[in-house]
């Protein structure tokens, strides 16, 4: 079934211009519950009240508030809002481009496909260009009256637009030199580095599956057919001993893995 | 989802930081490495933005969340509520807290590390959230070997671990002497051009591959530029908000009020916490700050500020302020 577009934009590039279609790149497998009152079964509704009075409050009285310290607020009035609100726009701007290695993963929140608007021409000969290139476009605009900040890269020749969190949201660390005491010695090192070896593999997302997602499907059907699950736990034990001495026996039992 | 235990958690925690009380870690557990073992703590990696806002009444009274049965109309507590999976034939299936429980994962305080894979490998839009590791107890030797082993080889680490009733995908980066855990989405949550329903990749035409290969060298740079990525709505939002705090307009002090968005969790003081650590089990020399390159957080000077604050100035806090100089001069420029 083909996913629906839920913006559209220019993506602007010198004096070109391409059109863009954004569609979530995720689809959300979560379970959906709906809340029920246990007595009847009967679905809930959620009100928003006074908390000191338990009273209900129409929505044209609620306010945001935004905190300055611990028990300090400052009302923001709708119209004040309504000002912060940036204006609307179909243009993304592309900033600069940067290899894809200068960007860390810890600045991708979320990611769109980007799909052609019209022509398709200019939408894959810029993902061709950017693959080449092996770049990433850093871009921004605004969607439903939200500022984004995004990276653009290439995948296979399509466009994927990576939502980025802010600056002041990305926490990183420099200069830290472990003590002297927590320096791994030469032939840990090269312990270490073998059993890295001894389970390396490519990246296959394909193996990895939800379990406790097909679990939970598993008992909703059974209960719609009048069934019951039971749970079958499972055991590990943990070796103790020395660095080298892990490492070693790890390295063994690895070995033997392979062989079988 | 499914957990009662689970929806609870963010008012404990709100609760805990407006008391005061000492910081937690999110997750405390162990990376078990063949037969190495690391105890690890999880701390957040993401500070919150600063655009979060609470839900108050025109008088700056505090507002919250009140579930009412439909048909009775009356208040529920959190301890009247089950919750029901529709089915496509629209039959609801109640599932209890003991049927959830049944299928939770199973308790397990280990992060397995099931492989090694190259870095480069894993597509930027399996990436969910970056948390940190911070060495616990005596494990900083083991915990600076994986990091310095994952540095040398250019291999992330493929793993899971079950946390609050959820078991995740995860990978375990290397970064700068810091072990980071990034959940990953599972390969059936990542759609596909062909799912989506693009259309077919054309042979791009030379001449235009050409034309943007230029106007990508027009704007190519080595770096990404920090002040391109701040957060501009909430330096507006703040401007704002202090004009009218001067102006005392608007001014409340509200008890308790909820938050009006769902937003990302995560606090500075997480970080700070994490710093402590690390200063402890691997370093001295460490500073951390915001990719922003503001003010590094530096507890050694935040210590030492505080120690000279309070009881007569001893000699050691002053050298550790002159020194904690130029790191930090470094961080700005970087």
């Amino acid at each position: 079934m083909a996913a629906r577009a839920i913006w559209k934009g220019e993506l602007q590039l010198g004096k070109h211009s391409i059109g863009v279609k954004f569609y979530s790149a995720i689809e959300d497998r979560n379970v959906r519950f709906h809340l029920l009152h246990e007595k009847d079964r009967a679905p809930v509704e959620q009100h928003i009240v006074r908390k000191d009075t338990g009273e209900d409050v129409p929505k044209e009285e609620m306010r945001k508030a935004f905190a300055v310290g611990p028990n300090t607020a400052v009302i923001l009035q709708p119209e004040e809002l309504e000002q912060l609100v940036p204006p609307e726009s179909r243009e993304i701007e592309v900033l600069r481009f940067v290899p894809a290695s200068a960007i860390g993963d810890q600045w991708f929140e979320r990611p769109y496909y980007l799909g052609p608007d019209g022509g398709t021409d200019d939408y894959f000969a810029f993902g061709e260009a950017l693959s080449r290139k092996e770049m990433v476009g850093v871009a921004r605009w605004v969607m439903r009256k939200k500022r984004y900040l995004g990276a653009i890269s290439a995948v296979d020749g399509y466009l994927i637009m990576t939502t980025l969190r802010r600056a002041e949201q990305v926490v990183s660390f420099s200069g830290i030199e472990p003590a002297r005491s927590a320096t791994p010695q030469a032939n840990e090192l090269k312990l270490a580095e073998q059993l890295v070896k001894s389970i390396e593999a490519d990246f296959d997302p394909r193996q990895w599956q939800n379990e406790y997602r097909e679990r939970l499907y598993k008992l909703i059907e059974a209960k719609a057919r009048g069934e019951k699950i039971k749970p079958a736990p499972v055991k590990k034990k943990r070796a103790e001993g020395s660095l080298a001495d892990s490492l070693k026996a790890s390295l063994a039992a690895a070995r033997e893995k392979k062989v079988a | 989802m499914p957990s009662r235990k689970r929806k609870r958690e963010p008012e404990r925690q709100a609760e805990e930081e407006r008391s005061g009380a000492p910081v937690r870690s999110l997750w405390s557990g162990t990376i078990t490495f063949g037969l190495v073992s690391i105890p690890v703590d999880l701390l957040t990696a993401v500070r919150p933005r600063r655009t979060a806002m609470k839900l108050v009444d025109t008088d700056g009274h505090a507002l919250g969340r009140q579930y009412h049965c439909s048909k009775e109309g009356k208040k529920l507590d959190y301890d009247d509520l089950v919750r029901g999976y529709e089915t496509d034939d629209g039959k609801m299936i109640v599932i209890t807290d003991q049927e959830f429980e049944s299928v939770a994962p199973e308790m397990s305080a280990d992060i397995e590390l099931r492989s090694f894979v190259p870095l480069d490998q894993v597509p930027p839009l399996y990436f969910q959230k970056p948390y940190f590791l911070a060495p616990a107890g005596k494990s900083a030797k083991a915990y600076v070997l994986l990091a310095e082993t994952m540095k040398r080889t250019g291999r992330a680490a493929i793993g899971s671990f079950v946390m609050r009733g959820h078991e995740y995908l995860v990978a375990i980066v290397a970064d700068n002497g810091v072990l980071r855990l990034d959940t990953l989405r599972y390969a059936d949550e990542i759609r596909t051009p062909e799912t989506i329903g693009l259309p077919k990749r054309p042979k791009a035409p030379a001449a235009k591959v050409t034309q943007f290969s230029k106007e990508i060298e027009a704007l190519a740079h080595k770096e990404l530029s920090v002040a391109e990525l701040e957060d501009q709505e909430a330096k507006k939002l703040q401007s704002l908000v202090e004009s009218k705090q001067k102006q005392r307009d608007d001014v409340i002090h509200p008890k308790g009020a909820e938050a009006a968005e769902e937003s990302e969790a995560g606090d500075s003081a997480k970080v700070i916490d994490l710093m402590e650590v690390l200063r402890k089990s691997l370093s001295k020399s460490a500073v951390v700050r915001t990719a922003e390159a503001s003010e590094p957080i530096d507890l050694a000077e935040r210590r030492a500020q505080r120690a000279a604050r309070s009881a007569a100035p001893k000699k050691k806090s002053a050298s550790t302020k002159a020194k904690r100089k130029a790191p930090r001069k470094r961080a700005r420029r970087s």
